[in-house]
């Protein structure tokens, strides 16, 4: 018979959270690709912080802790000191990670601690309706900036750009995004293998989508995340 | 209406429960009325239930909060849970029978009047127009003013009628809805309830499998398909939203629909045994 999921996907939770066509279910898709693939479910334990991604507890059939908002990252550490057979997984949203989490995510990658850290960046606040954020690329409307992002707030915020700069020179660290799941799939099967081969520190963000807080349908949702690839270039970042 | 009257309204974010909570209670004022509204959230999450406590009352109120309600207005199944602690014996309980089945009201349920809101509206109004039915059947039982409530409604929906004929629909759906009469049925079977089983489809070169129950609508696999092979449907998904199918004809078993399918719902394959 055909699947039309992965095998790590945990049925019983289907349908799951996510609000209709939300970049996260793409990415845990293509999640459960990587780990089918690499035949990882039984190592796995996966971390998930404060946001939309905390929907994510109970979406893959592997032990998942959900910890304080911020601090998924640095509570993995620890895990993976104590269990270092296990394959750890830290994924967040772009708020954990370049805003109240960066301190956690910038000592990780300096101290080259082995988790695998996945950002999710759909370009702002998502679970509290779509407040502009430091991702958030100029002239955007959201609630709070009725008349567009002001251009003097920032041109938009490059975690990973930021990380390579402190980084030890093994680590992986790439952007990718939902509308290439092929080149998402193979950037994710990476990140892990980086961990659990050579023991560094991996981080890729995923450029995703927001129907929701967009206002967008399907084709300007997807229009717009490859609008976003101008900015946030894809690929490994060196 | 004398004394005072307890409502609960329930649904799910995005139903509009706090416009219709807005527009019963401001109009109700007007017609000295004395008034109270909360709005109750859950945790600050999407597609949660949302609840609205109101209170209309000739005496004057004194704490806006209450434990059992003289009706319940529940438009969501999932909702109707978060309400069950209000519904006494004496409750009159108002649901949307094209979405909720009767069996999952509580017992204590006994005053029960179903009003399939969504499947008028789709049918023979605009679909977001459901809304406008229950406010306009509720205003009726309460007895405000029904050219007030409208004029309520355009002011605070102005923006969202985009052209002429969308404010007439809704006008006529309101006015339907005041006009409505509660009809006695067994309310055992919604008509609006997704499917359940998986729909497979197949020819003799392709697979396909969709599962109504997992589709939310959201519509990227049609998009995403470079055949145009897919296309909405008239079998309604989780969210009461149509589903895709498939025309094995024209597809080319890509794999893009799966792939892109954030619910997990679709996928096609070729069939193996033929090469």
């Amino acid at each position: 018979m055909l699947n039309t999921m992965p095998k790590s996907w945990n049925i019983e939770s289907k349908p799951h959270l996510f609000c209709p066509g939300c970049g996260h279910g793409i990415i845990l898709k293509q999640l459960g690709f990587a780990i089918d693939s690499l035949g990882l479910q039984k190592e796995i334990t996966m971390g998930v912080d404060i946001g939309c991604s905390l929907l994510a507890w109970d979406f893959l059939d592997v032990p998942t802790i959900q910890t304080h908002h911020g601090r998924t990252t640095p509570l993995l550490v620890g895990y993976k000191l104590v269990k270092p057979k296990r394959i750890v997984i830290s994924y967040m949203g772009d708020g954990a990670a370049w805003g109240i989490g960066l301190q956690n995510t910038i000592h990780a990658a300096y101290r080259n601690n082995p988790v695998t850290v996945i950002v999710i960046n759909n370009e702002n606040f998502a679970m509290t309706g779509g407040q502009a954020s430091y991702t958030t690329l100029p002239g955007t409307i959201t609630p709070t900036s009725p008349v567009g992002k002001p251009a003097d707030l920032g041109s938009g915020f490059k975690g990973p750009e930021l990380i390579r700069n402190v980084a030890h020179k093994d680590a992986f660290i790439a952007r990718t995004t939902v509308t290439n799941p092929i080149h998402l799939l193979t950037t994710l099967k990476k990140a892990i293998m980086t961990q659990k081969e050579n023991n560094n520190f991996a981080l890729v963000e995923v450029l995703s989508i927001c129907p929701t807080n967009w206002k967008t349908g399907a084709k300007a949702s997807l229009d717009l995340a490859s609008e976003m690839e101008k900015v946030y270039p894809i690929g490994e970042v060196k | 209406m004398t004394g005072t009257t307890k409502i609960v309204l329930a649904g799910e974010g995005g139903q509009g429960i706090q416009t219709i909570a807005k527009v019963i209670t401001e109009v109700a004022a007007k017609q000295n009325f004395q008034v109270s509204y909360i709005p109750v959230f859950g945790v600050e999450q999407r597609g949660t239930p949302s609840v609205a406590l109101i209170i209309l009352s000739h005496d004057k109120i004194f704490y806006p909060r209450f434990e059992k309600a003289d009706y319940v207005v529940a438009l969501q199944k999932r909702a109707v849970a978060s309400v069950k602690s209000y519904i006494t014996e004496k409750t009159k309980v108002v649901f949307d029978s094209s979405t909720i089945s009767i069996k999952d009201l509580p017992t204590s349920a006994i005053h029960r009047f179903g009003i399939p809101a969504t499947q008028i509206a789709t049918e023979q109004f605009t679909a977001k127009a459901f809304n406008l039915i229950v406010t306009g059947k509720l205003s009726q039982v309460l007895g405000l003013d029904e050219d007030h409530i409208w004029q309520k409604i355009e002011k605070l929906l102005g923006k969202k009628f985009k052209t002429a004929e969308i404010k007439e629909k809704s006008h006529q759906a309101y006015l339907f809805g005041r006009k409505f009469v509660f009809e006695l049925k067994r309310f055992s079977r919604p008509l609006f309830q997704p499917s359940t089983d998986k729909i497979i489809i197949k020819n003799d070169e392709k697979l396909a499998q969709i599962y109504p129950e997992r589709c939310k609508g959201c519509g990227l696999c049609i998009v995403k398909c470079p055949v145009g092979a897919l296309k909405f449907s008239d079998t309604l998904g989780v969210f009461a939203t149509p589903v895709p199918e498939i025309d094995l004809e024209k597809c080319i078993a890509c794999g893009n629909c799966f792939r892109f399918c954030p619910d997990g719902a679709i996928a096609v394959e070729k069939n193996k045994k033929k090469k």
